[in-house]
């Protein structure tokens, strides 16, 4: 365990120091304190609008920073040939997967909580709501399980593609996984859907991952929508989301264990 | 042992990813649909991306979808001002599809698909009045909370439908169980009341609200608002009282003669009808109403014989003496059935005869004309009737009558004037055998204008309220 908290706390330390990173967080922090400007596109919404621009500029950076931070992880050790020194030790190679996947979940947590943090902060500003403000921070908390399956799903490609290949591949994905619920609301609710299409898109859900299960979003920003099972809901998500996660990370170390490095 | 490690892997990853198809086939994505999905009406889905473009939809994925339809709406407000009504409508629907709390997006939505559009004489495109009232019910379904999608679906029904009261009562009696509704226009339910005949409801309806207007005056006196709305319903309950004593409704209940009532005995109106296609999509309409009073209004339409409409997936005739079977849609359908023809006027009456030239001429998408034959329906409907009318023919046309026309069954418990006409395509295009004829149809109790108006004929001058009796 060791061996991997070391590495954990190492890359929490590298993905701190990355300019990189940092300037998209700046720039995430000044969306969300300009937020409440926007208020003004709509005349009697101007809640909903600021709800759902603040989280919606929260889930973007925290996909862009999850992205960038993971797709270079073991190609930046491998380029720069720091994997030798690290795999010469006695650590094994799950444990640098394992660790690398842990670190950049931290650091990722770390830079989520800070924009929750403005979060917090402008819209107590802006409505004096502590109730309201409780209410917000749900869909962040589910956006990080998002993220962390985001972040997974980049480190298993990081493994066998190049850093370039891995982003597009990683940022369509996650594309194609926010649009599974919907497509499949969508199918499955037009009678003349044809049943080989539908039965296509069962696959393709069981298969890959599913990003849109976590945007649960319109109920916080429409406070009249009614929720059903919510604990449930969440438990379910986070529960599916660390699946996924450790089924990435498995296939990620077998395929980094017959790896030439 | 590298065996034994992989054996352990495909152990743990065939677990997982059975878990994870478990969860999510069994329980997730039910339960996100419930909750969580942007619409539950099953419109939104994926069709938010039509009409977006790139940077727009991949902000509307990316979780920006109320600031995108802030902007939109925003755009919308321009195309406004500038007249371009056809762009609206797809930015009306987008922006209901992404931010379905946009109450007031619904509203001016329906207003303006219901009102809008209209041909070169202002004559409103009805074909779009079942996509303004799915539209309105789509907006209640999404914002139940508060009255308002409730009221301006019902004043649909109400103003513009103008003979379908029934309808504008269920609308605005589920507004008002909403508690944000505004006194003053709870009014209004009264006065829906009584034009669907329902007299008694709508009087009970002005003694409750006269009972919490008090209560609210009472409550603050110096409130200009309270007084006014209490002031007003007083007023409303004193008017209601006379009319009902005036159109004999009070004498009718104590099961007294009617005789001194104006409303009995019912008066013939003697409605008479011609229609001469003068030029090519151009009808004169020309007739007789014996009535003498400025305000009265016959209904006219124009439409295709068979009008129909796809109603769950099977094409149904939607049409009804009169008008149509408006909400048959439940979808919001911004393409209108672009194949069919449905003209609506009023004719007004003057001195006993109306005579008006409609011009379809002009707007051909509006009146494609492409069935072989059409349907010319002439309906008068005494709910719709003006104060001092009803004053003579009572809520239900009790107090009319017609002894050629008069029709008690295409609505329900009223006595209304109904005649229908027909013409073929080449007719109203002057087309073939028509090219050089005047085509004519008229009632077989037509007579021309100048000498309709004979010394022998009867004429009803009704008394006004206002001018205090004749």
């Amino acid at each position: 365990m060791r061996p991997i908290i070391a590495i954990a706390s190492t890359t929490v330390g590298e993905a701190i120091r990355r300019r990189v990173l940092l300037v998209i967080l700046l720039l995430a922090i000044v969306l969300l304190v300009v937020a409440p400007g926007l208020g003004i596109l709509s005349a009697r919404s101007e809640t909903t609008v600021l709800k759902g621009m603040m989280l919606g500029i929260i889930q973007l950076f925290s996909a862009v920073i999850a992205i960038v931070l993971t797709v270079y992880m073991i190609p930046n050790e491998i380029e720069r040939r720091t994997i030798y020194t690290i795999l010469s030790k006695p650590v094994q190679r799950w444990q640098f997967l394992v660790g690398k996947y842990l670190g950049a979940v931290a650091a990722l947590a770390l830079m989520m909580a800070l924009m929750c943090v403005v979060l917090v902060v402008v819209f107590i500003i802006e409505h004096q709501d502590l109730a309201a403000v409780a209410d917000v921070l749900k869909a962040p908390m589910m956006y990080f399980v998002q993220m962390s399956l985001l972040a997974a799903v980049a480190i298993f490609f990081s493994t066998f593609v190049a850093p370039l290949v891995n982003f597009f591949l990683t940022g369509g994905l996650f594309l194609l996984g926010s649009l599974f619920n919907p497509f499949f609301q969508t199918l499955q609710d037009n009678a003349s859907t044809n049943p080989v299409a539908k039965n296509a898109a069962m696959i393709v859900n069981t298969i890959l991952p599913n990003f849109s299960n976590y945007n649960i979003q319109n109920p916080i920003i429409n406070p009249n929508s009614q929720i059903q099972n919510e604990k449930t809901y969440y438990i379910s998500i986070t529960f599916y989301g660390l699946c996924y996660i450790t089924i990435l990370l498995v296939a990620g170390i077998w395929v980094f264990d017959r790896r030439e490095v | 042992m590298k065996s034994r490690i992989s054996q352990v892997s495909v152990g743990i990853l065939a677990a997982a990813f059975f878990c994870q198809a478990a969860l999510q086939r069994g329980f997730i994505f039910n339960q996100w649909k419930q909750s969580y999905s942007l619409s539950k009406n099953n419109e939104a889905g994926l069709s938010i991306g039509k009409g977006l473009d790139p940077l727009q939809m991949v902000f509307a994925l990316a979780g920006f979808r109320e600031m995108i339809a802030g902007i939109l709406w925003v755009r919308a407000d321009d195309f406004f001002d500038s007249g371009n009504y056809d762009a609206i409508l797809p930015i009306i629907r987008l922006v209901t599809l992404l931010d379905p709390s946009e109450i007031d997006v619904y509203a001016t939505g329906m207003w303006h698909i219901g009102y809008n559009f209209t041909d070169e004489e202002q004559r409103s495109d009805r074909r779009y009045i079942p996509s303004a009232l799915a539209l309105g019910e789509e907006g209640a379904r999404n914002n139940p909370d508060t009255y308002e999608l409730f009221f301006e679906t019902g004043w649909i029904w109400y103003h513009k439908i103008d003979d379908d009261y029934e309808h504008a009562v269920d609308w605005f009696e589920k507004a008002q169980k909403r508690a944000d509704m505004i006194p003053a226009r709870k009014n209004l339910l009264g006065m829906a009341y009584q034009r669907a005949g329902l007299v008694e409801k709508g009087l009970q309806k002005y003694e409750d609200l006269e009972n919490e207007a008090l209560a609210a005056y009472n409550k603050n006196a110096n409130d200009f608002s309270s007084r006014q709305n209490r002031d007003v319903i007083e007023n409303n309950i004193d008017t209601m009282l006379v009319r009902m004593v005036q159109r004999g409704y009070v004498a009718e209940l104590n099961k007294r003669s009617l005789e001194p009532y104006d409303v009995s005995p019912p008066f013939d109106v003697g409605f008479s009808a011609k229609a001469t296609v003068v030029e090519p999509n151009v009808i004169k309409f020309e007739g007789t109403w014996n009535v003498l009073p400025v305000g009265t209004r016959v209904r006219v339409v124009l439409r295709d014989q068979e009008y129909t409409a796809e109603v769950d997936g099977k094409m149904k005739d939607i049409t009804e003496p009169g008008g149509m079977i408006w909400d048959y849609s439940g979808n919001v359908n911004l393409d209108p059935p672009r194949d069919r023809t449905f003209m609506q006027d009023q004719l007004f009456v003057r001195n006993r005869r109306f005579n008006r030239k409609v011009d379809m001429s002009k707007d051909p998408t509006m009146y494609p004309f492409t069935s072989d034959k059409y349907l010319i329906e002439f309906f008068y409907d005494p709910r719709s009737a003006p104060p001092h009318i009803q004053d003579k023919f009572s809520w239900n046309g009790e107090g009319m009558t017609d002894k050629n026309f008069l029709n008690t069954k295409i609505r329900k418990d009223t006595r209304v004037v109904y005649a229908t006409l027909t013409l073929t395509k080449d007719q109203i295009k002057r087309r073939n055998e028509w090219a050089d004829k005047v085509p004519v149809v008229e009632t077989s109790n037509y007579k021309e204008i100048d000498k309709a108006v004979g010394s022998d004929d009867v004429i009803v001058d009704i008394p006004s309220l206002r001018a205090g009796g004749k």
